[in-house]
C-alpha cells in the first residue's frame, strides 16, 4: 500500500544530512540527563551568528508556537492584541485566550491585502502587534521595513513578527531588532532546516521583551538540541532545501494555473488553492494525499497545500485533476447542457 | 453570429421590503401597494441594461410591458417583444415567458426579482439556458444571484465573450413562515449561470447553531449591553445574533424584523422604513446594529430592506454597529452592501469593525 502523501503541515520533505541524524542519535544517549547550560549557550550562539544579532538577543524554546504564546499571555496585559486574519493557528489561539481586547485585521480573499494604515489606525492606545511574514496560509510578505518602521515607532507598541518561513521569503527585520527595543522576531528551525520532529524555536527579542524572557529558561532536548548544533554547522543543506523547494512550489504554481485552478503566488513551502470542489480534502484523504482545509479561517472552498517532493506534488496535481474532472463530469451531467 | 439574450422582470419583486412584509409572493404584494411601496424592479433593471457594454453583440428578448419591455430603451438597441401578459402579471406570466423565450432560441435569460421569481425561472427552464439573475426582491437568499446589478451587466458581457457557465443554487424561505418570524429553507433546484464567480453571491450559510456559536453570540451579547448608552435609540436588524443581544437586553424581538429599543425598552417592533423614519425624528442619538447574512456578507440591500437608504443615511455610516460570530465572519470574504443607491454603497464602503466576541472585534472590508 501507498504511504500517504503529508501535504499538510507545511514540513519540508526532505531529511536532514547524515550528521544531522548522528548528532540526534547522539543525544539519545544522553537521554537520562537534561539538556547541558553549555550546549544550550552553543546554540544560543550558533543561532545568533546565522540572524547576524547579539547573542543576548536570542531565547530559545521547544517550538516558536510556545514563545508565541509566552509573548501573548505575557504582554496582552493592560494591551489591546492586534492580529491579522487569517493568520497561524497557534497565534489567533492564544490571542483569543489571553487578549482582554482583541482586533483581528481581515486579509480579504481574493488579493489577501495587508491595509497598513488601517492598523495605524489602530495604534491609538497601547497594542501588542503579532504579524506572521510571510503569512500563513495566504503566504503573503505582509510587511516591508518602512511598515516596520512606521508600527514600532508608534507610541507604546509592541511588534512580533512571526518569521516562520523567512529562509524561503528572503525578508527578514531581525537585524532591526538591537535598535528598535519594541521589535521581536519569532523564528523556527522545523521548516527550512528540516528539522519539524525537532521542534527547535528562537525569538530574537528587543530590550522591552528580554527582562521577561531572562527568566525563561528551555530545557532543549537532547536530540534535539545536538541535531540543531549539528545543523548550524552545515548550513548549506539549508540552501539547497529552499532551492529545491521554491523550485518545486513555482513548478506546481505553475502547472495549476495552465489547468486553470485558482492559486495564490506563495513566497513559502506552501500555496493556497481556491476550488470549487466540495470536500476536496476528504475526496484527497481517501486517496491518500493530506491537505488542510481552511474553512475554519477562510470561506468554504480555501485549502493549503505543502509543497513536497518532485514525485509527491505529481501524485497531488494528478490526484486534483482526477477528482475535478470527475466532479464537473457530473455537474455537466446533472446540467444537461451544452453537450 | 448574435446571442440572443431574454429579459423578464418580476415587476413586483422587492415591493414588501420597505414596508416590511418580508416578501411579495402571492397576493402579498396587493398588501405592498396598500402600504405605501414602490416598486424598485425599474431601477434595478436600468442600472443592468444600461451597464451592459457588448450590446452590439446582442440580439434582446423581452417580455411585454413591465415585465421588460418597458426597460427595454435603456438598452438602447432593436429588441422584440415575447408572449402577452394582463393588468396584473403573475408568476405563471414569468413561467410561460421564459419557456417560450427558450423555444424561440434565447441562449441567455436576464431575470429580475428575488427568490421566488429565481423558483419559477427554474421551473419554466431548468437547466436548458444559463441565466443572469438581477437581484431585486427582498428575500435573495439563492447563490444564483448576482452581488448586484452592475456585475449582473458584467457578468452578461462575459457571457457574450465566451465565459464558461457554471450550477447555481435556487433556495426559497416559505414566505408566510418568514412572516411568523420562523426561519426555514430548502434547496429548491439548481439554475446554470456564466462562471463569474467574483459577481455571484455565495448563498445563505445555514445558521451555526453549535454551542460555540451560541456562546459566541452570548458574549457578543454581553459585550453590546454593556456599551449601550440608555440616552441612544438602537435599531436592530433581524437575525439570532441580535435576538440574543436583545435576550441580554431582557426585551422580545422579532427574529426577522426589525425592532427598536430606547432606555431599555423596546419603543418599536417589526418596524417598515415610514416606522423606522418616524422614530428617528423623536430620537437625536441612534444606532444601527446589524448582523451580516452567513455565507455572502451582506449587511444591507438583503433580507432587512427597511433600513433603506434614507434610514441609512439619516443614522449614518458612524452609527452603524456589525456584529457577528467569529466563525462566521472568518468564513465572509468581506461584507457586502447593495442598498440600491451606488452612493450611499460607495460611502459604506470601506473597512467596519464587526464586533465577534466580548471585547474582540474583527476588521473587514465592505464591498459594493
Amino acid at each position: 500500500m501507498r504511504e500517504t502523501i503529508k501535504l499538510n503541515m507545511n514540513e519540508v520533505p526532505y531529511l536532514p544530512p547524515r550528521e544531522v541524524i548522528k548528532a540526534a542519535q547522539k543525544g539519545l544517549a544522553k537521554l537520562n540527563r537534561y539538556a547541558d547550560p553549555e550546549d544550550l549557550g552553543r546554540l544560543r550562539g550558533l543561532l545568533a551568528d546565522y540572524s547576524g544579532v547579539p547573542e543576548e538577543h536570542v531565547v530559545l524554546s521547544p517550538g516558536s508556537d510556545i514563545l508565541l504564546r509566552e509573548v501573548i499571555h505575557t504582554f496582552s496585559k493592560g494591551r489591546k492584541v492586534i492580529i491579522v486574519s487569517p493568520s497561524f493557528f497557534s497565534t489567533v489561539q492564544a490571542a483569543k485566550q489571553f487578549a482582554t481586547k482583541l482586533v483581528s485585521l481581515r486579509l480579504s480573499p481574493p488579493e489577501f491585502d495587508f491595509d497598513l494604515n488601517l492598523l495605524m489606525d489602530e495604534l491609538q492606545e497601547p497594542c501588542l502587534v503579532i504579524i506572521d511574514n510571510p503569512n500563513n496560509p495566504t503566504g503573503k510578505i505582509l510587511l516591508d521595513r518602512q511598515a516596520v518602521e512606521a508600527i514600532i515607532e508608534s507610541t507604546d507598541t509592541l511588534l512580533v513578527v512571526d518569521e516562520a518561513y523567512y529562509e524561503f521569503s528572503g525578508v527578514t527585520f531581525a537585524d532591526m531588532v538591537h535598535d528598535h527595543p519594541n521589535l521581536a522576531v519569532t523564528r523556527t528551525m522545523d521548516k527550512a532546516f528540516s528539522l519539524a520532529g525537532a521542534r527547535i524555536g528562537y525569538v530574537i527579542a528587543g530590550e522591552a521583551f528580554r527582562d521577561t524572557f531572562s527568566s525563561f529558561y528551555a530545557f532543549l532536548p537532547q536530540p534535539s538540541l545536538y541535531a540543531a548544533i549539528e545543523a548550524l554547522n552545515h548550513p548549506d543543506y539549508v540552501r539547497r532545501n529552499v532551492q529545491r523547494v521554491v523550485e518545486e512550489r513555482e513548478r506546481v504554481w505553475r502547472t495549476l494555473n495552465e489547468l486553470a485552478v485558482h492559486v495564490c503566488q506563495s513566497t513559502t513551502n506552501f500555496l493556497v488553492v481556491n476550488t470549487e470542489i466540495p470536500d476536496i480534502v476528504k475526496r484527497l484523504r481517501d486517496i491518500g494525499i493530506l491537505i488542510l482545509d481552511l474553512s475554519n479561517q477562510l470561506p468554504s472552498g480555501f485549502v493549503r497545500v505543502s509543497i513536497g517532493t518532485g514525485e509527491e506534488n505529481d501524485a497531488f496535481i494528478a490526484g486534483y485533476m482526477k477528482i475535478r474532472a470527475a466532479y464537473l463530469n457530473g455537474m455537466q451531467m446533472n446540467a444537461g447542457f451544452r453537450g | 453570429m448574435k446571442n440572443v439574450v431574454g429579459l423578464i422582470v418580476n415587476p413586483v419583486a422587492g415591493m414588501g421590503g420597505s414596508v416590511g412584509l418580508k416578501g411579495t409572493d402571492g397576493e402579498t404584494y396587493k398588501k405592498a401597494l396598500e402600504l405605501g411601496a414602490q416598486p424598485v424592479t425599474p431601477k434595478r433593471t436600468k442600472d443592468c441594461l444600461s451597464r451592459i457594454e457588448r450590446k452590439d453583440d446582442i440580439t434582446l428578448f423581452v417580455a411585454p410591458g413591465k415585465m421588460g419591455e418597458e426597460y427595454a430603451e435603456a438598452f438602447d438597441t432593436p429588441f422584440t417583444v415575447i408572449g402577452a401578459v394582463g393588468e396584473e402579471t403573475s408568476a405563471e406570466d414569468t413561467k410561460r415567458i421564459a419557456a417560450e423565450m427558450v423555444s424561440r432560441g434565447v441562449g441567455l435569460l436576464i431575470f429580475v426579482g428575488g427568490d421566488g421569481t429565481a423558483r419559477d425561472i427554474y421551473d419554466a427552464i431548468d437547466s436548458q439556458v444559463p441565466v443572469v439573475a438581477v437581484p431585486s426582491g427582498v428575500k435573495i437568499f439563492s447563490s444564483v444571484f448576482a452581488v448586484s446589478a452592475r456585475a449582473a451587466a458584467e457578468m452578461v458581457d462575459a457571457f457574450v465573450e465566451g465565459t464558461d457557465v457554471t450550477e447555481e443554487e435556487v433556495l426559497d424561505i416559505d414566505e408566510e413562515a418568514f412572516r411568523e418570524d420562523r426561519l426555514a429553507s430548502r434547496l429548491y433546484g439548481y439554475l446554470l449561470v456564466p462562471n463569474v464567480r467574483s459577481f455571484l453571491q455565495p448563498g445563505k450559510a445555514a445558521s451555526n447553531v453549535s454551542i460555540s456559536s451560541v456562546e459566541s453570540k452570548k458574549e457578543i451579547a454581553a459585550y453590546i449591553v454593556e456599551e449601550i448608552d440608555r440616552e441612544t435609540l438602537y435599531l436592530l436588524g433581524p437575525g439570532t445574533t441580535l435576538e440574543a443581544i436583545a435576550a441580554e437586553m431582557e426585551v422580545p424581538k422579532t427574529l426577522l424584523g426589525i425592532d427598536a429599543v430606547f432606555g431599555g425598552e423596546l419603543v418599536g417592533t417589526d418596524l417598515n422604513e415610514k416606522g423606522i423614519l418616524g422614530l428617528l425624528e423623536r430620537y437625536d442619538e441612534r444606532k444601527i446594529i446589524v448582523t451580516p447574512i452567513g455565507g455572502n456578507g451582506f449587511i444591507f440591500g438583503r433580507g432587512s430592506k427597511q433600513f433603506t437608504p434614507e434610514v441609512i443615511r439619516q443614522v449614518g455610516r458612524e452609527n452603524i454597529v456589525v456584529v457577528g460570530t467569529r466563525d462566521k465572519v472568518g468564513r465572509l470574504d468581506c461584507l457586502r452592501v447593495d442598498t440600491g443607491d451606488f452612493e450611499l454603497d460607495e460611502l459604506l464602503c470601506g473597512y467596519m469593525e464587526v464586533v465577534v466576541g466580548y471585547k474582540e472585534g474583527m476588521m473587514v472590508k465592505v464591498r459594493c
